[in-house]
């Protein structure tokens, strides 16, 4: 008879298991247990990882959860262990799955029991759920057993000696349990005699349960799998209690709390027994007891839990009333006639041929509900507004597309539909719909007002510990003080804590924090705590993008807490989606795809109509006055918008793309200026190989030098070409190497998507390998060409994309450079206000005004809580151009009530009028005088030699006047004398306008912006002296000349490179342009500490040529340029900086640092 | 009385529980069933590093309380001895007074 632990918490007990589940599980089986728990703190957040690990394993699995019991006034009176028994047809499970949603109603999301708010459970309620489905104790006894072990009620009491008090409690549990549920469990640390879970402790319990006749079984309150763990766990209780650890009142007594093994549990059971002068007999009747115990608790994944069985929403919640898979099929011919009117001859026999093989295997699968499912919804959010695309593999798909859930068509891009779902695949497909940022939790509310409460649950994700905040806890539990702590963090965060060690040999940016290290003996311990932390989860929250829908049965087969949003959050994650047969949809919100919807609004609101706005996009004509995408009312329908557009192609082929979805990033610009992407096609190309996978490997290079010309294209065999034709015999996409393996094999492209993903697994690839040469041999190419392709296949089997991603990301990255090639202003309007991409706000403003729009300063009659295109009128009286306004939602300190008056009550006619409708604060009403607000009121206020912008500053300034007794305010609605405002009318004239410099100071520190000049303009003369040349003229240099730039650092990144050693590539902004910077080896090394911490840099380097458009900067030397102590003016050895001679600093604020591309 | 920390050899029985201990160059035997327990270690305070890997004793280490005497004469001493699991090494660590009983 082997032992089982049935108490144990994995990793996934945030701050309190330390051991992965399959640690765990692999643990117990090498010790040859047969059947292992998992019983995480307050949910079953580890249990499916569990699962898979014992079917893994051949072990069964056992679940459950250790749960806080309330005592019904808010407090908690200890923690029990709760598991499920098995094989029941679920209703153990579903009982426990219950009962863990019943600790977690009505806390607040996110508080964990640190706090002493966290989950509990009442004893009634435990009961009702452990009699059974109908909540009375039935025939079949109980579904649920209760495990009060040391660190419940009665062992707490038994812990302090209270004899009378712990039996009393045992009673009423006794009274209150359904029969048969309640079970004492005996765990013993080997602590100090007498303490918290000594052997004393544990004699009490057993004594307790032979007293009262309970069943009593043997665990070891398992917190991590091996002895060495136990200091990790130390540290979690530290961070838990947010105490230092030679403060913990409440340590671990000791170390003992591993798994430990068969024997070791048997020698502890008879130690138990001897100690409680209950002999072998004893011992003999705990193990029997832990075993019987464990049998009933045996879980049948499938028929339990429905593993890997997917459950999609009833046929009526859908909205359908026939059979699913005969609504599919009209759905779809009713999307022919609205995708394909007219459509005829062979082009709609491929149609229809794709179409039934897609169909076909959709039925056969039984996924017609889900694709009816995600069509309802797609439906829904489009029907509210909502702007709303698939992404991902979905666009393989022309049911898909006839559903109008993607937006591509897949016969155009030779996209394959079992790249996405194969006869031969029995998980449900993933689709992610991409919906407008702004507007993602109205499509979520309105998501499960539609299906219902029950059948809807957000998801969840578990947060593991990255290097910043394990340094942090580690610090907090080792006792250091939080600024020594902070430094460290800063110079650390970039590296996982497991490799802090070796980062602290290699990367030169560390070396002064390693010498600290050899000096510190905290901070050596500080990193070896820190690395013991190194992903493990910290805490869980609310997946961005994730919604699960099911059918009724939903909460009973995931636990759910509040999610922080107002709708509840399963306990489970994205891994576990799958194996629990879970429908999850990602509805993720783009903020691209807000600004979008705002550009096509703004377009809407500022021209009258269609003829107008074809006019202004400088649209083609068509057919009787204007494009179809245009309605009359001139409104923009971005999906009609035919994917050739010439302009559209130029503006990327310019690199000017910044705020453009995908193609904005250094790396980005410069892959595009050098591929030059003609059409869709070429675009979704150019994403596609914008991917570690292919930068990494050299398929780049040979890619453009193919398609420029310069190098022969060749195929390996002309069977071949048709395959990689579109890419210039360079295999890129997932697509080509199925269909590659498919003409070598034969396999048919469900076998070799199957194939695809083997590919790169070291144990399967062999396998894979011989099928393929020798299928391929067999069908009579050589043995060279097999060889050639198979290492082709090898190389990028793994490392390719899928090109139906990169078509669904094409759709919304052509559609955001046309509206800036057409709209630029609406366009740049729709950046500002929701802000995607990543660069910040002021360098799309500096894009503006690259661009030459007019940048409207804030005003307090005209500008408003939004971004706004406005009609700027011409010097001559003419319509002029458009710009944009300034919004007042960017000023520093302002609140958001303020801001909601402030709009309501506009336009003011003066300062007075402001000051009493508004009713803002004096502090706001300065900063808006600050940042020119009050200009206009001022010009207009009408006199001769008016006041400058820092009079009314020093005037706003003033102590306030008494405010006006309430009978002389103004009655709602009574117009004010048009006086004018008399208050700017009378100012003393006495402090100059402030210089463009001091306005653009302030534009930063209470904007983020600056708005009336670019910052580097201030360094203009420093810059000259220097030598530096502007971005802008870099392009007319010969490659290979010496030059110094300068500028805002507006990104770093450090994507993966080939042959391994990092390269770091910095981008400035100097207001002419963007200069993209590389830094090698040995120029990291001179840069040292500035290459990641400065924000404003001086760089020396030699041009690059990286494309017709394209010139970069092979960096050599850096310097801080807001150090001019240190900068390399001519002539100096030490130059002093020159006085007089303001320059400007950023606000300080968290760096623009910091975007990893990672795979 | 006595808290000191001195080297000494002990001799187990099969099932890992001391029977002869040699102390100040004299051989006890262990006369009751002794009692075993692991003490907590202030680790953070303590050790220079509490790297991964490290494996026991970091966090606690063992202590035996003996019951033992010179021969069938003597009276019974209580020791407390600990163990060092990761290099089996055994400290006397406390002599009681006189024979002493633990309760449960």
């Amino acid at each position: 008879m082997s032992f089982t632990h049935l108490h144990v918490s994995s990793a996934f007990s945030a701050h309190y298991g330390v051991s992965w589940p399959d640690e765990l599980v692999a643990a117990a089986a090498g010790d040859g247990a047969d059947a292992l728990a998992c019983t995480d703190r307050d949910g079953l957040y580890g249990t499916v990882k569990h699962v898979r690990a014992c079917l893994a394993a051949g072990l069964d699995p056992i679940v459950g959860a250790d749960l806080a019991i309330s005592d019904g006034k808010g407090g908690s009176s200890g923690r029990v262990v709760v598991l499920a028994h098995g094989r029941n047809g679920g209703a153990g499970y579903h009982a426990l799955c219950r009962v863990v949603s019943d600790a977690h109603e009505g806390t607040p999301a996110g508080r964990g029991s640190k706090r002493g708010h966290g989950p509990a459970v009442e004893i009634g309620q435990l009961a009702r759920r452990a009699a059974g489905p109908d909540g009375r104790a039935s025939g079949s006894g109980p579904v649920l057993t209760v495990l009060l072990g040391p660190y419940s009620d009665v062992g707490q009491a038994l812990r302090n000696r209270s004899y009378a008090q712990a039996r009393a409690l045992a009673e009423r549990w006794r009274s209150r349990m359904p029969a048969g549920a309640l079970v004492v469990e005996v765990a013993s640390h080997l602590s100090t005699p007498g303490g918290n879970l000594s052997t004393a402790h544990a004699v009490r319990l057993f004594k307790l349960a032979e007293e009262l006749k309970l069943p009593a079984v043997l665990t070891n309150a398992v917190r991590y799998c091996r002895e060495d763990d136990a200091a990790t766990a130390d540290v979690l209780d530290a961070v838990r209690a947010l105490t230092a650890l030679s403060k913990l009142p409440d340590l671990q007594p000791n170390g003992q709390g591993w798994l430990k093994s068969g024997k070791q549990m048997k020698a502890l059971a008879r130690e138990i027994a001897r100690e409680a002068d209950a002999g072998a007999a004893g011992a003999r009747s705990l193990l029997a007891t832990t075993a019987a115990v464990t049998d009933r608790c045996r879980m049948d994944p499938v028929g339990d839990m429905g593993y890997k069985r997917p459950v999609v929403p009833e046929a009526s919640v859908i909205g359908i009333d026939r059979e699913p898979a005969a609504e599919l099929v009209q759905r779809c011919e009713d999307g022919i006639g609205r995708r394909f009117p007219g459509i005829g001859g062979t082009a709609e026999l491929r149609l229809r041929d794709r179409l039934s093989h897609e169909l076909s295997i959709i039925t056969r699968l039984g996924f017609a509900p889900y694709f009816l499912t995600v069509a309802e919804v797609s439906k829904m959010i489009t029907g509210m507004g909502v702007r709303a695309a698939a992404r991902g593999s979905g666009a393989s798909s022309l049911v898909n597309y006839l559903l109008n859930i993607s937006h591509v068509n897949p016969l155009d891009h030779g996209l394959i539909f079992e790249r996405f779902l194969s006869r031969d695949r029995s998980t449900l497909p993933d689709i992610d719909i991409d919906v407008e940022s702004a507007e993602r939790h109205r499509v979520y509310q309105q998501i499960f007002d539609r299906f219902g409460a029950k059948r809807v649950t957000l998801m969840s994700m578990q947060n593991g510990y990255r290097a910043r905040g394990a340094v942090r806890d580690a610090g907090l539990a080792l006792g250091m003080e939080e600024g020594d702590i902070d430094g460290i963090a800063k110079q650390l965060w970039r590296f996982s804590a497991r490799n802090f060690r070796e980062a602290m040999e290699e990367k030169p940016e560390l070396r002064g924090f390693s010498a600290q290290v050899e000096q510190n003996r905290q901070l050596d311990l500080l990193v070896d705590v820190t690395e013991r932390l190194d992903r493990l989860p910290r805490h869980i929250s609310m997946h961005p993008c994730g919604v699960i829908l099911g059918d009724e049965t939903l909460l009973d087969r995931t636990p759910v807490q509040p999610s922080g949003l107002g709708l509840p959050m399963s306990q489970f994650d994205k891994h576990d989606m799958d194996p629990m047969g879970m429908l999850k949809l990602d509805v993720l919100g783009v903020r691209m795809q807000s600004s979008m919807a705002y550009a096509l609004e703004e377009i809407a609101r500022i021209h009258p109509d269609k003829a107008a706005v074809a006019a202004a996009g400088h649209h083609p004509e068509a057919l009787a006055g204007g494009p179809d995408y245009i309605d009359e009312g001139g409104r923009i329908d971005l999906e009609a918008v035919p994917l050739d557009d010439e302009p559209t192609y130029e503006l990327i082929r310019s690199t000017y793309t910044l705020g453009c979805f995908q193609i904005e990033s250094p790396g980005q610009r410069e892959l595009v200026g050098k591929m030059a992407p003609r059409n869709f096609n070429d675009l979704i190309i150019d994403i596609s190989l914008f991917r570690p996978g292919p930068m990494k490997s050299d398929m780049v290079r040979p890619f453009l030098e193919h398609r420029h010309g310069w190098a022969p294209e060749n195929y390996p065999h002309p069977d071949l070409e048709p395959v990689l034709k579109e890419t210039h015999g360079v295999t890129v996409f997932h697509e080509q190497v199925l269909r590659t393996f498919d003409v070598f094999t034969g396999c048919g492209l469900a076998k070799a998507d199957e194939f695809r993903r083997l590919l790169g697994d070291a144990s399967a690839e062999p396998a894979v390998e011989e099928h393929f040469r020798g299928k391929a041999l067999e069908r009579g190419y050589t043995a060279e060409t097999v060889d050639k392709v198979w290492n082709t296949l090898k190389a990028f089997g793994s490392f390719g994309f899928c090109k139906a991603h990169g078509a669904a990301f094409a759709v919304p990255t052509y559609q955001s450079a046309w509206l800036k090639a057409h709209h630029p202003e609406a366009f740049l309007a729709g950046l500002w206000e929701h802000d995607p991409g990543m660069y910040p706000r002021r360098l799309l403003v500096a894009e503006a005004r690259r661009m030459g729009i007019p940048i409207l300063p804030l005003d307090i009659n005209r500008s408003s809580d939004k971004y706004r295109v406005e009609r700027v009128q011409g010097e001559d009286g003419s319509g002029g151009k458009l710009g944009i306004r300034l919004s007042l939602a960017g000023i520093y300190g302002m609140s958001g009530a303020e801001l909601k008056r402030i709009v309501r009550g506009q336009p003011y006619d003066s300062l007075a009028d402001l000051r009493a409708r508004a009713k803002i604060s004096r502090p706001t009403l300065k900063r808006l005088g600050q940042l020119g607000a009050f200009d206009e009121l001022n010009r207009t206020a009408g006199r001769l030699g008016t006041a400058s912008r820092a009079d009314i500053v020093h005037h706003l300034d003033k102590p306030p006047v008494r405010p006006v007794p309430r009978r002389y305010e103004p009655i709602e609605g009574q117009l004010a004398l048009p006086l004018g405002d008399l208050e700017l009318r009378n100012l003393k004239t006495q402090l100059p306008e402030p210089t463009t410099l001091e306005k653009v100071k302030t534009e930063l520190d209470l904007l983020a912006v600056d708005v009336s000049a670019h910052l580097m303009a201030s360094y203009a003369p420093l810059l000259k002296e220097l030598g530096a040349t502007p971005a802008q003229d870099l392009l007319s240099l010969r490659s290979g000349t010496d030059v110094l730039v300068a500028g805002i650092r507006v990104a770093t990144q450090t994507p993966p490179m080939r042959g391994g050693r990092r390269v770091v590539f910095i981008s400035l902004d100097d207001g002419t342009g963007c200069v993209d910077c590389t830094f090698f080896h040995e120029a990291q090394e001179k840069a040292g500490p500035l290459l990641f911490g400065t924000r404003l840099l001086l760089v020396q380097g030699t041009t690059r040529r990286t494309g017709p458009r394209g010139m970069s900067l092979q960096a050599s030397n850096a310097w801080d340029l807001a150090e001019t102590g240190t900068l390399p003016l001519p002539g100096r050895s030490q130059p002093e900086p020159e006085p007089g001679q303001p320059t400007l600093e950023l606000p300080p604020r968290p760096m623009l640092v910091g975007l990893n591309i990672s795979g | 009385m006595g808290v000191f920390s001195e080297s000494i050899e002990v001799v187990c029985s099969p099932a890992g529980q001391p029977i002869r201990l040699v102390w100040q160059h004299r051989t006890w035997h262990v006369a009751a069933d002794p009692v075993r327990w692991y003490e907590r270690r202030k680790w953070w305070a303590e050790e220079l590093r509490a790297e991964r890997g490290r494996g026991a004793g970091l966090v606690d280490y063992e202590i035996w309380r003996v019951q033992a005497r010179l021969n069938s004469r003597s009276a019974l001493r209580t020791f407390d001895l600990s163990h060092q699991a990761d290099s089996a090494r055994w400290r006397m660590i406390r002599v009681h007074d006189a024979a002493q009983r633990l309760s449960a």
